[in-house]
């Protein structure tokens, strides 16, 4: 090889004797060819059959540009074949060249956008039916996103999409109504745990459904399908109680325990909002003062305000408390019973991971090793991945290691 | 870039901030070059709003819809007051004949686009699920420049996020990654995965696919 004197803009001329490697597979360089005489081969591996394909570089042909641009390694070797002469343009070269000819760029924007939708295609197949994703409920869920951060104008133009798109969608009707709400100047809203129940929300899909009945809830409802739990199971919650209330059955046989109606009793606590009981109640238990929190949990319990999102989340909040006083106070039957009516009650809610780990702990105190180990495990399953995933990871070492 | 005045006329379209240009899943036809402003581009995942990228002056966007109509992938939302070139698909040739400097532009997003594609289906025509995971992290690692392969790394990535990449059930994705942590290979973490030694990754997943085909 040899760099020849610079060509009309400062561009290099290189020429090359028969069989040279202008460039290997997987090397980085940013120089773009264009073959001036000689002969090229290219040749690269098929992706999906590691069949080798050889094609031939013609004269005044670019080579080398996709990797150059996209500033990734060539994915494919060049070869002279005879005496060869290319120049090499670095891509600010490149630019300059092409703006001058429309038509190079076109055309190679052609046989680009060809490539790409090609591997996209075959990037589909490959994935196949595995994805059933309908664009239309997608689309309202965008919607109904925006509607629940209160960002009405984003979610106004959500359902204006689907309306325009879906207009016999099955969320159709309930998207209309939020855009007529929203025109009509309602307020976001407060909650939403009735309105959803109407007559355009969407039925249960496949994967649960859960998610549009949780305003406040972050995990969706994929999330959860690892557990016990599972969505058929939450649309009937007798379901759900059977599997844990058999456990409960075989975990602890004596009655040492106040039983469940322990939750009706209020105590003498005093009159309060659940926020200010709440406030009390964990002042409390980081006290360690267990029984004092456990009564102002229940007292919460007992208030059963769910009217704003924040009294639910304290309704939900005091139940898994509470449970976790009962684990403190020993009395490990009783909070196994309030533990799987969070599972039960709040399956959509923040402490159902929690809450499963409680139970793995509970299970784990009287070395039930194996059924600590399935607690910890649906936990590990859970997401998102939090501290709690890589806890339950820990027990479930030292439970094996044992 | 110098594009006349009555190419604007004729394409452009403002926005006023906070003003959504298209969303998520909404059909698309046109693609979109940025004159002035800023547009910011996000996504929900795990029913969260998570920012993927803010576009300036210059840049274009939404240009898969050239290729064919298909659900947006991704919301863009104009974070100021923006100018934007609107395009449409069906003009693509006479536009591009007109605006070399647009059509350079496309071709250096679409040879990104191109290796992109064809780095994930390498990923998705491994067979082993365990290799299938191990390459998209070693995917997410040669993607940033920033990472000293040579030492642990650590990448911003979920469980969900590895499984959409390898095709795999989030089930299974996390199955793989769980025993790799449990093998110590990886760590976990609520939003991240440290990987110990990406190398080793890189080595063991390319000599399984020259095995593959042989």
């Amino acid at each position: 090889m040899s760099n020849g004197a610079g060509g009309p803009s400062g561009i290099i001329t290189r020429t090359y004797k028969a069989g040279s490697i202008i460039y290997f597979e997987n090397d980085k360089s940013e120089y773009i060819y264009i073959l001036k005489s000689g002969k090229v081969v290219l040749t690269s591996l098929k992706l999906d059959t590691g069949e080798e394909v050889k094609e031939e570089v013609r004269q005044g042909e670019f080579f080398g540009v996709k990797s150059a641009l996209g500033k990734y390694p060539r994915e494919e070797t060049a070869q002279t074949m005879g005496n060869t002469m290319v120049l090499v343009l670095t891509p600010a070269d490149f630019e300059r060249l092409v703006l001058k000819n429309a038509n190079v760029v076109r055309k190679m924007l052609r046989v680009f956008s060809n490539q790409l939708r090609r591997i996209v295609k075959m990037e589909r197949s490959v994935l196949g039916e595995g994805e059933i994703v309908n664009p239309d409920a997608e689309l309202f869920k965008i919607g109904e996103y925006y509607y629940k951060a209160g960002i009405l104008k984003h979610a106004q133009y959500a359902y204006k999409r689907y309306m325009e798109y879906y207009p016999d969608g099955e969320h159709a009707a309930l998207a209309m109504k939020r855009i007529r709400g929203i025109d009509a100047g309602e307020p976001a809203p407060a909650d939403l745990g009735a309105h959803d129940a109407g007559p355009g929300a969407s039925p249960a899909r496949p994967s649960g459904g859960g998610d549009d009945q949780s305003p406040n809830e972050s995990s969706g409802p994929a999330d959860m399908i690892d557990f016990d739990v599972s969505p058929e199971e939450r649309e009937a919650p007798a379901t759900a109680s059977t599997s844990l209330e058999n456990e409960m059955d075989d975990f602890l046989s004596d009655t040492g325990s106040t039983g469940p109606d322990d939750f009706s009793h209020t105590g003498t606590m005093d009159d309060g909002s659940p926020r200010e009981l709440n406030d009390a109640a964990d002042a409390s238990f980081s006290k360690r003062n267990y029984t004092t929190a456990l009564k102002l949990y229940q007292k919460i319990i007992s208030l059963d305000r769910r009217t704003s999102p924040d009294e639910r989340k304290l309704f939900e909040k005091a139940h898994f408390d509470a449970g976790r006083c009962l684990i403190e106070l020993g009395r490990h039957k009783d909070a196994l019973e309030i533990l799987s009516r969070v599972l039960r009650n709040f399956s959509n809610s923040p402490y159902v991971k929690s809450a499963i780990f409680h139970i793995g702990t509970i299970f784990e105190s009287v070395n039930q090793k194996d059924k600590a180990i399935s607690y910890y495990n649906k936990v590990l399953n859970m997401s998102p991945k939090d501290k709690l995933n890589s806890e339950a990871l820990n027990k479930i070492k030292q439970l094996q290691g044992r | 870039m110098d594009l006349d005045e009555k190419f604007f006329e004729k394409f452009g379209v403002e926005y006023a901030p906070n003003e959504i240009i298209f969303c998520e899943w909404e059909p698309g036809n046109e693609f979109y070059f940025i004159q002035s402003g800023k547009v910011r581009i996000v996504k929900l995942i795990q029913n969260r709003e998570k920012n993927l990228d803010v576009l300036t002056e210059g840049d274009v966007f939404g240009e898969m819809a050239i290729l064919e109509e298909q659900p947006r992938s991704a919301t863009a939302i104009a974070l100021d007051h923006v100018k934007l070139l609107k395009l449409h698909r069906d003009n693509f040739d006479t536009l591009m004949a007109g605006n070399p400097q647009l059509a350079y532009k496309l071709l250096v997003i679409f040879s990104k686009r191109i290796y992109d594609a064809k780095r994930r289906l390498m990923i998705l025509l491994l067979e082993e699920p365990q290799l299938k995971v191990m390459d998209v992290l070693v995917m997410l690692a040669e993607q940033d420049p920033h990472l000293d392969l040579q030492s642990e790394i650590s990448l911003n990535v979920t469980a969900k996020d590895v499984s959409r990449w390898a095709g795999l059930t989030e089930d299974d994705a996390q199955k793989e990654l769980t025993h790799l942590s449990r093998t110590d290979k990886i760590e976990l973490f609520g939003d991240r995965i440290a990987v110990k030694k990406i190398r080793e990754f890189q080595r063991l997943v390319a000599s399984r696919r020259k095995n593959m085909f042989q």
